[in-house]
């Protein structure tokens, strides 16, 4: 090879790396950290491990959210305050800032809301924000860095605010598959490309797209055949969206979860009835999409699915 | 005047301060950051469309399956939403919306965003299970058709219907999608039913792709349908037009407010213009009043000069009154004078007058007569002059008398020599006393040396006519005093003037012998001292005050200027004059006191 050739071929490969382009499609790569006020972030962080939001102490936002267990806990369901299980399975806290709507039936559009619902949820937290604010405000540590962040101290808004804003900066980045999406192809394996193919084929795409995959609709469970039937034991959680609305046609749907991290938060569903990732992947092939997959089809989703976990605080979730 | 001034003036500042409190108000009111407020919340009305437009184009997007992400149909209503929010706390900030048609109007617009948000949920679910479906379609076919190709044993024809039976159902299901009729749907339902009814003749492997597509079939019959009537569902809920509603509600707020602005504006207008006419009219005032204060300015500089020039005239009057008085004054000067000289004058004329007529009379009784007789006699004996000298009794006696006549003529001439030498020495002293008053204004005095003694003698013999008329005995108490340098004329006026009133205040006396001492002596070796006493009438104690000054007189025909005359003739040689008497009847002493100034070649005085 003349030197002039490998000088030609060397420039093409760096003007290649260079643009390595996004991928168009229907996914889009996890936003970049926005950047906030960090003396709220890190207020945020301080209240989000403090369980003096729940009545009893016993309870604060990461006693269901773990860090380091996807942002969620490995439970179906989660206990209250008072010890008792809850109704519903706890979606994971990372990313929950780019759902269109918050909770699995989607009945508030803010983190903000979520945060004051959850507080005063007779079965999670139990507490009031009197309470909250007071407990809140007579710790001098608190006292002063609300004061410091916020022009008027410690007030229900503020700890919200502090909360959500620290929710905000709770994103998974850099899975794989947002690398992929950046444009590195090298980064998944051939049959996770082949999983991605039969992801968008099979057509769990129609639900599970956007900047989430998924987290951008609401859906029924159960579009093909009765899933609760099947199952047994229906309880009020499992009418969704229903609850909210009071519509007929609003039985049984729910938010459409994202699928980021999807491989570090089991068990699956709002029931947390299924434990592992190739069970969900099959009742979601039975119930939603109406199919009936191959092995060797649900192995490979399963093995794209795992390209989807991303880091916090640089290790893998 | 000044009272209703000063009410006025505060009346005056009271009518600026509210006007200049309204124009507050009013600009306070008429803010420009409403028009602000308004162009922002159409703004923000605006952009909100924007995004409903942009809401309602994917929405079709999605209806049309070119884009398989939903995130763009959930962006614009959080956009939308934070939008309202901001437009909404703007409007409560500026609480626009408390009436009840703003309410509704607001309401209204919130009513159809929940429709619509509601409807695009639905919608999404829907779409996304119908367009999955859809898409599996061939795909769910091609598998049955595989299944059916694997039978070998199949009945070909049977098989055939089949794939034309699913084939149709396909096309149909397809053209549903397109044109959603009931008649389509009939279609479909009788494919279905079809499908169903060759399911049962096909063996039991095919009996999963053949339900999974019915099932997705059957979707596409159920969901279709609702896709359609949800998007139009969409397509009439009426978010632009209660969009528009918001923003025609800001534009007839906008002009209500602005045409409020615009009566501000006038009223602004309208007050400024008043407190224009009153600083206006202040001004003018103020001019009127600097107008008038430079009027009194000038007045009173008029007057000042006016003032001075009368205070000029006054002065220039009063020097010319006082160059009269001096005129007069010299005038009554040189009157003195002249009374002066000729007191002096006629003092001196006195002795001028008894010396001729002492010569007058020894002429007229000259013994000369005597003379012409015995020429008589001679001239009738001229023939016989000899015989007649010889002869005759009364010839013989002839050069006898003659040689007595002689003698006697002899004697008259040398009397009348004397008398006519004294007579010469008055009209020189007359002489020099004219002279002495002609050069009154320029030297002082003209020093010489005196013989105090001979000065004496001759004011005694200036006054001996008067002084032996009246009898004086005249006692001379003379020291040794040397010769002096002095004036003589003003001693002499002194002496003369002195030595007469003397003789006049003896004038009278009958009683005793009436003696007038002379007395010249030297007090303390500096002092010249000259007295003159008399035994006379003596000088009374009130008289005593005023016997120097000008036109004191005792007497009928006195003058009153002799012994003012002599008091500042002592004045001006540096000397005084005293008058001393014990009073009336006591006689009176005059003491002239001058310094005493040797003449040369004079041996100083020892005191």
């Amino acid at each position: 090879m003349s030197p002039l050739a490998l000088f030609v071929s060397v420039g093409l490969l760096l003007t290649a790396g260079a643009e390595a382009a996004p991928l168009e499609g229907p996914f889009k790569p996890l936003p970049a950290v926005p950047m906030l006020n960090s003396k709220r972030v890190e207020l945020g962080r301080q209240l989000f491990n403090d369980p003096r939001l729940s009545v009893n102490n016993s309870l604060s936002c990461a006693s269901c959210h773990h860090l380091n267990l996807g942002g969620s806990d490995n439970k179906p369901l989660s206990s209250g305050f008072d010890g008792k299980p809850l109704q519903i399975n706890t979606p994971s806290v990372f990313n929950a800032s780019l759902n269109f709507r918050q909770f699995w039936d989607g009945r508030v559009a803010t983190l903000e809301e979520q945060i004051h619902s959850v507080v005063q949820s007779p079965t999670e937290m139990g507490s009031d924000w009197s309470t909250v604010v007071q407990r809140i405000a007579s710790d001098p540590a608190y006292r002063t860095a609300f004061a410091d962040a916020y022009p008027d101290a410690v007030t229900e808004a503020n700890i919200q605010n502090a909360l959500a804003d620290y929710e905000r900066t709770l994103l998974s980045t850099n899975s794989r598959f947002d690398q992929y999406l950046a444009g590195n192809t090298e980064i998944l394996t051939l049959e996770e490309k082949y999983g991605y193919q039969r992801f968008q084929e099979y057509g769990c795409i129609a639900c599970h797209q956007g900047v989430n995959i998924g987290g951008n609709m609401f859906q029924k469970f159960g579009v093909f055949g009765d899933y609760f039937k099947t199952r047994g034991n229906p309880t009020e959680a499992d009418q969704g969206r229903f609850n909210v609305t009071g519509e007929e046609e609003d039985r049984n749907v729910f938010k459409v979860p994202s699928l980021r991290n999807v491989a570090v938060t089991a068990p699956y569903f709002h029931d947390g009835s299924e434990q592992t990732l190739e069970g969900a992947v099959a009742v979601m092939f039975k119930y939603q999409l109406g199919r009936t997959p191959s092995k060797k089809d649900n192995e490979l989703l399963v093995k794209f699915l795992k390209t989807l976990t991303g880091e916090w605080e640089g290790k893998p979730l | 005047m000044n009272v209703s001034r000063r009410t006025s003036l505060v009346m005056l500042a009271g009518v600026a301060l509210v006007l200049a409190s309204t124009l507050l108000f009013l600009y306070l009111s008429s803010r420009s950051e409403q028009t602000a407020t308004y162009a922002e919340s159409r703004n923000l009305i605006r952009q909100i469309m924007q995004q409903n437009a942009q809401w309602e184009s994917e929405i079709l997007k999605a209806r049309v399956a070119i884009s398989h992400n939903y995130d763009p149909l959930v962006s614009p209503l959080i956009e939308m939403t934070k939008l309202w929010r901001t437009f909404d706390s703007l409007e409560s900030q500026n609480r626009l919306n408390q009436s009840s048609i703003w309410r509704d109007t607001l309401d209204a617009y919130l009513i159809a965003m929940k429709e619509k948000t509601r409807a695009v949920e639905l919608f999404k679910s829907r779409n996304a299970v119908l367009r999955n479906s859809l898409a599996f379609l061939p795909t769910a076919e091609d598998d049955i058709q595989a299944n059916l190709a694997r039978m070998a044993d199949a009945d070909k024809l049977q098989v055939q219907n089949i794939v034309t039976d699913i084939y149709d159902l396909l096309l149909s299901s397809m053209e549903f999608t397109q044109v959603t009729s009931t008649d389509r749907a009939a279609d479909i339902l009788v494919g279905l039913n079809k499908l169903q009814v060759d399911k049962e003749r096909l063996p039991p492997e095919l009996h999963e792709p053949i339900d999974i597509l019915s099932n997705h079939i059957a979707l596409i019959l159920r969901e279709q349908p609702k896709v359609n009537s949800l998007l139009d569902e969409i397509d009439v809920i009426p978010i632009a037009e209660r969009l528009d509603d918001i923003t025609n509600m800001l534009n007839r707020d906008q002009q209500q407010a602005e045409a409020i602005d615009r009566k501000y504006h006038l009223f602004l207008l309208l007050f400024s213009a008043l407190l224009v006419l009153i600083l206006i009219w202040l001004a003018i005032h103020l001019i009127r009043s600097f107008a008038e204060i430079n009027r009194m300015n000038q007045a009173l500089v008029a007057a000042n000069d006016e003032l001075e020039r009368r205070v000029e005239e006054r002065t220039r009057q009063l020097k010319d009154t006082q160059g009269k008085l001096l005129d007069t004054a010299r005038r009554a000067g040189m009157a003195e004078i002249a009374t002066n000289v000729l007191h002096n004058v006629g003092n001196v004329l006195n002795s001028v007058n008894i010396s001729a007529d002492l010569v007058s009379r020894k002429l007229r009784n000259s013994k000369a007569q005597g003379l012409g007789k015995a020429m008589q006699l001679i001239n009738q004996r001229q023939q016989d002059l000899g015989s007649f000298l010889t002869e005759d009794e009364k010839g013989k006696l002839l050069p006898g008398y003659l040689n007595q006549l002689v003698e006697a003529i002899d004697h008259e001439q040398q009397g009348m020599a004397e008398e006519l030498t004294q007579l010469s020495k008055s009209v020189d002293h007359i002489k020099d006393i004219v002279a002495t008053q002609q050069s009154y204004a320029g030297v002082n005095s003209l020093l010489e040396p005196l013989s105090i003694s001979e000065l004496l003698e001759d004011a005694l013999r200036m006054n001996l006519g008067a002084l032996t008329r009246h009898n004086v005995t005249v006692l001379k108490e003379y020291a040794d005093v040397p010769l002096i340098m002095g004036d003589k004329h003003r001693l002499l006026l002194i002496l003369i003037n002195l030595i007469s009133n003397a003789k006049y205040a003896l004038s009278n006396v009958s009683n005793h012998e009436r003696i007038l001492t002379l007395g010249a002596t030297i007090v303390d070796g500096q002092t010249l001292q000259i007295s003159v006493r008399d035994e006379g009438e003596g000088i009374s104690p009130q008289d005593m005050t005023r016997i120097f000054a000008h036109g004191f007189t005792t007497r009928k025909e006195g003058h009153g200027f002799g012994l003012h005359s002599c008091a500042l003739a002592a004045i001006e040689m540096n000397g005084h004059l005293n008058a001393y008497s014990d009073g009336p009847g006591k006689g009176a002493l005059f003491v002239l006191q001058i310094p005493l100034i040797a003449a040369e070649g004079e041996p100083c005085p020892s005191p």
